[in-house]
């Protein structure tokens, strides 16, 4: 672990030191020895910061939309989950590649309930690999295993299984903004004077929230699962988004987000030439 | 007084019957303040993820309907007797901030006056503490609660019962066959508990943290900050609102619901402009409230050490590390 750690901090100091990054986005310390932070360390001799232990959890690549216009190239320790991100990023048109300098850290699968879905170790875009790729999680043949238990209750039981999950939603949005996928510039429950979403902290108002979110993210989710890491309220939101990842998948052969940054957009398909015969 | 613990059951039973009582129950192994049905066991073990503000300050509460053909208005009011049981030191100084900000502004907010004076406080003193537990940082005492109604301190077999106030008297006589004298010797057990976590809330904090208004040490502390709201709605002190209408044609009920300082909508102001455009101008205006403003106005920290925003932040922030770094006066180093 620490001859890892080692190589990442040379190479942060490196990449600062010679100007190539202007900053880099990894993981660093707080006062709990099984919590990390996202850090930006912008000085050479900062990079000890850097750790890399079981307890970096935190997908960073969202950071990248808070800086889209960077003087230097951003820095950013890439795992196989963060690299499915920047991927959904380039494909979204919200960041360059040009801009980012990704430093590959093959992942060994870190503590937290979001790696278990996880089926991408290695990171599948970087500009420099740390250490030689892990082997990869078995196929996860769970991955939609409960959308199906969702799926068997009745549509009254569905109704309240969600209706009771949304009961509990605070709404502090933190989904929402660790999501790579959410990556409006403003978002539409953010509106206040359109009234597209209503403030109450209701079932229905909540409902619309989670509705919305689902769909406007359901063909484009990579399945990180930091949706469910950060709700405060432990709220199982990606049996929302994988429904419709499992729907597309039923529909369409293997289909899986972020893997490339080519790759259409299933719901944002359209045709010119469709005739709409159903209109 | 003591409540022996075989009695508690009976002792809740009767302030049933006088008021709705919440207490925290499990849910999923969480202690969350739910309207006890009577039966549900209470869970004492750890304070709730979710602060009690709700009682007095819900999430959505409507305010008033009104007919803007007839000019009719209503105000809707909530005036139903609250007794709420097992509330922590920090949360029982949580609602004293509370009213100093609805009661003692310079205006008397009606519609939590109402259920203030509905409510009854029970607290109990903490046995053990949360390892993001910093109370007795903030000046607090997680072995007592002078602003509750009664103090339950844990004496093993049975809790000892203190009054503080009418309210909490009114409760020892409701209690008075189920109440016994204090035997001397259990007595000494606990309200030796101290916070492990620590953080530096020094007397000059609040002119320390206006002076560095400008510091660039916002930028670093709000680099990780995701701008969602999880802090301010886990907060038992963190009590802004927004106001709205419904609209159903020419009639409707204005509401007001919790809102969010980091939100982005929050600061904008007609016309577009926003005076706090970042999660780095939000984050500033979020801790200057609880560990500044507030001090300056009330002559008290809002900030009470609960630990609620250390425990869930998704990114991992840390009020306590910022006021390290302030007391300290050293500069963020990422």
């Amino acid at each position: 672990m620490s001859e890892k750690q080692e190589k990442m901090r040379q190479c942060a100091e490196k990449l600062l030191r010679d100007g190539e990054a202007g900053y880099v986005i990894g993981w660093g310390e707080t006062r709990f020895d099984d919590r990390t932070t996202p850090i930006f360390v912008e000085d050479p001799a900062g990079a000890g910061a850097f750790v890399w232990n079981e307890y970096a959890i935190n997908s960073l690549a969202k950071y990248l939309l808070d800086d889209k216009y960077p003087d230097k190239k951003i820095g950013l320790f890439t795992r196989g989950c963060e690299s499915r991100a920047i991927n959904r990023l380039l494909k979204d048109n919200q960041i360059k590649r040009e801009n980012v300098y990704l430093i590959g850290v093959p992942c060994d699968g870190k503590k937290s309930d979001r790696c278990t879905l996880c089926r991408e170790r290695n990171p599948i875009l970087y500009d420099v690999l740390l250490w030689t790729p892990e082997d990869d999680p078995p196929p996860a043949a769970g991955r939609f295993d409960r959308v199906k238990d969702i799926e068997a209750m009745s549509p009254d039981e569905r109704y309240v299984y969600w209706g009771e999950t949304y009961d509990s939603c605070i709404r502090c949005y933190a989904c929402r903004n660790v999501c790579p996928a959410c990556n409006c510039r403003e978002c539409y429950a953010d509106m206040s004077k359109t009234g597209f979403q209503g403030k109450q902290h209701s079932r229905s108002d909540n409902q619309i929230f989670g509705v919305t979110r689902a769909f406007h993210v359901g063909d484009r989710c990579i399945e990180c699962g930091e949706c469910e890491r950060v709700c405060p309220m432990n709220l199982p939101i990606m049996g929302q988004t994988q429904k419709i990842l499992k729907d597309i998948n039923e529909l369409t052969g293997e289909y899986e987000c972020g893997m490339d940054a080519t790759s259409e957009n299933y719901l944002g398909r359209f045709d010119l030439d469709d005739k709409d015969e159903f209109m | 007084m003591e409540l022996k613990k075989d009695k508690l059951t009976e002792a809740l039973l009767l302030l049933r019957g006088a008021s709705n009582v919440i207490l925290p129950v499990s849910n999923d192994g969480a202690p969350v303040f739910k309207l006890w049905d009577g039966v549900a066991e209470p869970c004492l073990s750890a304070n709730t993820s979710l602060p009690p503000k709700d009682l007095l300050f819900p999430r959505s509460e409507k305010m008033y309907d009104y007919n803007v053909k007839t000019g009719n208005i209503s105000e809707i009011s909530s005036n139903k007797k609250q007794t709420v049981f097992g509330i922590r030191p920090c949360d029982v100084r949580s609602i004293e901030n509370l009213d100093h900000a609805f009661l003692e502004s310079g205006y008397t907010d009606s519609y939590y006056k109402t259920r203030r004076d509905g409510l009854t406080t029970i607290a109990l003193a903490c046995t053990e503490t949360a390892r993001t537990c910093f109370c007795d940082s903030m000046g607090l005492s997680p072995n007592d609660a002078p602003g509750a109604d009664i103090v339950l301190n844990d004496r093993g077999d049975a809790y000892t019962v203190k009054s503080n106030t009418e309210k909490g008297e009114e409760i020892t006589r409701l209690w008075k066959s189920l109440l016994s004298k204090e035997t001397g010797k259990a007595s000494k057990a606990s309200g030796s508990v101290v916070c492990d976590f620590k953080a530096r809330a020094d007397k000059d904090l609040p002119e320390k943290l206006v002076a560095r208004f400008d510091d660039p040490m916002w930028d670093k502390l709000s680099k990780a900050c995701l701008g969602c709201g999880c802090c301010s709605f886990i907060c038992p002190t963190c009590y802004c609102f927004d106001i709205g209408r419904e609209n159903h044609g020419a009639s409707g009920t204005a509401f007001r619901c919790w809102d969010s300082c980091m939100f982005s909508d929050y600061s904008r102001m007609a016309g577009g402009h926003d005076p706090r455009p970042s999660k780095k101008e939000r984050l500033r205006n979020r801790y200057l409230h609880k560990l500044a403003y507030f001090n300056l106005r009330y002559g008290v920290t809002l900030c009470v050490g609960c630990g609620r925003c250390v425990d869930k932040c998704p990114a991992n922030l840390d009020v306590t590390r910022a006021m390290d770094i302030i007391s300290e006066g050293v500069r963020a180093d990422g």
